[in-house]
């Protein structure tokens, strides 16, 4: 294992986030608010530890996919554990697992929170937890490599691990080109979206913060009620967005480079927007006289299915009133999450439609068992791999998520939170149903469940593998070899 | 904004066949900061190679418009066919040629097309085609005319040559330094590299020399054999020459040495194989049988052969046979590695000299891509890497006045690590002193352990973009 890599590229992401770090500080000086000074402290410290593990670079600079899972999920560690310490230090959250809490649930665009009363934080405080959603939405793993060439096509590796979708593709040869050109797209429709919201009458600030949250497929608004008391314009923009964010991204390079045949063509969009339609007329006939008029239904019902699909979790009203069937709707888009290649969680909609072809060949393989015959998807036939490791995923997805509720239940809430709220959690999305509902939030969850939520965030985050990697005791082996007393 | 790739970043090329000549120009080019797709057929293989490398991969053929679409050949600079089918990559290059007139070039083998080169590169619209063992026969034929050396490089159109060699023990440049050799053996020559102990020095007048220093130098041709007399070396050209396996390579090799009036023997395992040869070189002897037989080698006199070139194609027999030669004969022998990647136990070996066809072929693409990167007025004519890619010696045409014509090369504030080696001035070779100045129209060869010059201004130490 080449740790002196790993390390190195460690010390990077800690300078990223110095420099991440200062937007809040910026705000800080617009509003004159002091909490500023603990941020440039952690910015600073988070300078010079970046520094002291980047002064040697290293020499063999060739890392394999071990070293990228490895390096991306300790990036991502070490990003909410230093993330954490303003809302510790300015005492806006007093408690280190809370604010740790907060800031994986920003970084992995989850969207829970443990604050009960949001509009008590600082502007600065707002800033920080909205910008680490727009952040972890796109990844900052990528982000680093939109700006540096860390060892050429290892790179890969990391882009690998830490982009969601069964199977990575580059835009253009170059990783840097391809990176940059993703984050450019995703500034470009983030930009547009504050626009419209300030067009819409919305306060410059919260504006921002919105668009933020929604970019990264995230869900952290500024106000208790989430967007309940937004205004209908403002809330079919977000929706419209939402649904944008969760598009694979590719479609839009494909649209930017005028290829727009390919665009049309691209499987996964089609039934990702043909899941939207139909999950919103659903939960439309079942909420159609709760709200008094067809239209403000018909907005209810399309924001909630956005929002729960694309994992970002905004709220417009309590849904966990809703009739049992539309709210089973929302709980199974929950698992079916985005499209990969796009900034939001859960299985991803391209390996449900994978799941739903293997299990249609093998329903074909019981009526011609010797048949030969590919899975096709975007009109190209699946390599067995891709399909494989698609059936190994969801079957490990399966077995965390149930042992996470399992761990839950010791809590002792009624089964629905359980289960709900560790969908919402290892899905990115945040809130569930029942006591995690949109009304509520996870304070009172005991510091045990914290720990298990903050690793199903980063676990969903990371697409699984990266976070059980780290675990593996041969990870370990090869981490810290026997023989060597000390390792470096 | 993000839209438009700067052209600073590179060319966009497209390699199609990723075979070891492939990978090699991969590894090449994407070092140099190209932006490069790759095709091949093979998902594995792409695969393997676009996680090595910063590049994009396509599996599909092709020669197909729809894969070469799927690559980008609309806004690609260049095509490069190099899968293991002469006529597969002839269309590959035709099919891209039509489609957005980028510059293509293919790797064509077979002696079938290889008289007929020119009249395909013009009529097809190539931009070059590739021979690789054309060019290690071309190489191996150097070096036997001049037995001695270890290798030969041609340079302005063979005009001027860069040979190395080996100073054995008690040989009289043992102890001397450089600026004394020449009052002894004239002026027509110039020693540009010398390895010693793995290491690789651009030397100056003061540097002295030792028994085992690999040298290299440049000289006008015929200069050549005339330099290794006059240090007590003599070195005349081989008067007979053994081949094993009869490929496409060793065709190449024993029609140039019987043209030079060099007996050939060849000796091939397949009968059929051995009679088209027997057909196409009738000068040749052919014999059938094992080359890998020590009894037969014995029997056809491999103790008395000036010279042993095993081209079969597996390295690892090449190897073999090298060693066995150099154990029973005191033949000159040239070992042909195609694929095997272990430089380092190779040049323990000690095997003399050694023939990488593939890096030959690389070199000649990216001296190719180097002229289209760099600015007009000036352009690298040819590139050879030496001492496993530590040197890097390049010949420079130079179009029009800048900033290095017309000043005496003592004046130039030149790179460390750097030496002009010669200046090619009308078809006459002049090996320069500090008085002599680059003139506008002049090729100009330089020798440097930096990498990536483009332009003969990435000389100067000053002007470095």
């Amino acid at each position: 294992m080449n740790n002196t890599m790993i390390r190195f590229i460690l010390g990077q992401i800690l300078r990223v986030e110095a420099a991440l770090l200062l937007l809040p500080c910026v705000t800080s000086l617009i509003y004159r608010e002091a909490q500023g000074q603990m941020y440039l402290f952690v910015a600073a410290l988070c300078l010079v530890s970046g520094l002291l593990m980047t002064t040697r670079k290293p020499k063999n600079t060739v890392f394999y996919l071990k070293e990228g899972c490895v390096a991306t999920a300790l990036s991502w560690i070490f990003l909410s554990l230093f993330g954490c310490l303003p809302f510790v230090l300015t005492g806006e959250i007093p408690s280190f697992t809370d604010a740790l809490f907060e800031t994986v649930s920003g970084f992995t665009t989850t969207g829970t929170s443990i604050l009960p009363d949001i509009e008590a934080l600082s502007h600065t405080s707002l800033m920080w937890r909205s910008f680490t959603h727009w952040i972890g939405g796109m990844g900052v793993l990528v982000f680093l490599l939109a700006i540096v060439s860390l060892s050429g096509g290892s790179d890969m590796n990391l882009m690998r691990a830490e982009s969601p979708g069964p199977s990575v593709e580059k835009l253009v040869p170059k990783i840097r080109s391809s990176a940059a050109i993703l984050y450019g797209i995703y500034f470009a429709m983030t930009i547009l979206e504050m626009i419209l919201l300030a067009c819409g009458g919305m306060p410059i600030f919260e504006s921002i913060m919105l668009a933020f949250g929604t970019a990264g497929t995230g869900g952290f608004a500024i106000k208790n009620d989430s967007l309940a008391s937004a205004t209908a314009y403002q809330q079919w923009v977000i929706t419209i967005f939402m649904i944008l964010f969760g598009v694979n991204f590719n479609a839009y390079y494909l649209i930017l480079f005028r290829k727009f045949k390919k665009a049309i063509r691209m499987e996964e969009v089609r039934y990702y927007l043909m899941i939207i339609t139909v999950s919103i007329l659903i939960v439309f006939l079942h909420i159609r006289n709760i709200y008094g008029s067809i239209g403000i239904s018909l907005r209810h019902a399309a924001f909630q299915v956005a929002s729960i699909i694309t994992t970002t979790g905004f709220v417009t009203t309590d849904f966990d009133a809703w009739h049992e069937n539309a709210k089973a709707v929302l709980l199974l888009l929950m698992f079916i999450g985005a499209c990969a290649g796009s900034t939001g969680g859960g299985i991803k909609v391209s390996r449900i439609v994978l799941l739903f072809k293997s299990l249609f060949k093998e329903l074909y393989n019981y009526i011609h068992p010797k048949n030969v015959r590919a899975i096709w998807f975007d009109k190209r036939p699946m390599e067995k791999s891709v399909v494989r490791s698609t059936l190994v995923y969801f079957m490990t997805f399966m077995l965390l998520f149930f042992v996470s509720v399992f761990a839950i239940t010791f809590e002792g809430y009624d089964f629905m939170t359980s289960f709900s709220s560790v969908a919402a959690t290892i899905n990115n999305i945040g809130p569930g149903m029942s006591l995690a509902g949109p009304t509520e939030n996870f304070a009172y969850f005991s510091v045990f469940s914290k720990y298990v939520f903050m690793f199903d965030m980063l676990v969903g985050r990371l697409e699984l593998f990266p976070m059980l990697i780290l675990l593996y005791p041969g990870t370990w082996k090869e981490l810290f070899p026997k023989g060597r007393s000390n390792p470096r | 904004m993000f839209l438009k790739q700067d052209d600073k970043s590179g060319l966009r090329i497209i390699i199609v066949g990723c075979g070891k000549v492939g990978n090699t120009i991969t590894e090449q080019l994407c070092k140099e900061g190209h932006d490069i797709t790759i095709i091949d057929k093979n998902a594995s293989t792409v695969q393997a190679i676009s996680n090595l490398y910063d590049i994009m991969g396509i599996v599909g053929n092709g020669a197909s418009y729809s894969v070469q679409d799927d690559a980008g050949i609309h806004n690609a600079d260049l095509l490069i066919a190099v899968t293991g089918s002469d006529e597969l990559n002839l269309l590959c290059c035709t099919i891209a040629k039509q489609v957005s007139g980028c510059a293509t070039i293919a790797r064509v083998r077979t002696p079938d097309y290889s008289k007929e080169v020119n009249y395909l590169r013009e009529k097809l619209g190539l931009a070059m085609i590739i021979n690789p063992e054309m060019e290690a026969a071309k190489e191996a034929a150097r070096i036997l005319y001049m037995p001695n050396a270890l290798e030969v490089n041609a340079f302005a159109h063979g005009q001027a040559e860069m040979i190395k060699f080996k100073i054995p023990e008690g040989n009289m440049l043992v102890g001397k330094m450089l600026h004394n050799i020449a009052r002894t053996t004239g002026h027509d020559f110039l020693i540009c590299a010398i390895e010693r102990d793995k290491e690789v020095f651009i030397p100056s007048g003061g540097f002295r020399l030792e028994a085992g220093d690999i040298v290299s130098f440049v000289a006008p041709r015929a200069e050549g054999r005339r330099f290794f007399k006059e240090i007590g070396i003599p070195s005349n050209q081989v008067r007979n020459c053994m081949i094993i396996g009869g490929g496409k390579a060793a065709y190449y090799l024993a029609a140039r040495l019987i043209r030079a009036g060099i007996d050939v023997k060849i000796i091939e395992n397949d009968k059929s194989h051995c009679e088209e040869l027997s057909i196409m070189l009738p000068k040749a002897i052919i014999i059938h049988g094992d080359g890998t037989d020590a009894d037969l080698l014995k029997e056809e006199g491999l103790e008395s052969v000036e010279a042993f070139v095993p081209l079969t194609g597996i390295d690892e027999e090449n190897i073999m046979l090298t060693l066995h030669a150099r154990k029973v004969s005191k033949a000159k022998v040239i070992t042909k590695i195609n694929r095997i990647n272990f430089t380092d136990a190779i040049s323990s070996l000690d095997l003399g000299s050694v023939i990488y066809p593939r890096f030959i072929t690389t070199e000649a693409i990216i001296a190719y891509v180097r002229a289209r990167k760099a600015s007009i007025g000036s352009n690298v004519e040819t590139l050879y890497h030496m001492f496993d890619s530590k040197v890097e010696a390049i010949e420079f045409r130079v179009g029009s006045e800048s900033e290095v014509t017309n000043i005496p090369l003592k004046d130039l504030p030149l790179h460390n690590h750097l030496l002009i080696s010669f200046i090619n001035r009308n078809g006459k070779i002049i090996i320069p002193g500090g008085l002599d100045c680059i003139m506008p129209g002049d090729t100009v060869m330089i020798v440097t352990t930096h990498s990536g010059f483009k332009d003969i201004r990435d000389i100067l130490r000053t002007k470095r973009h």
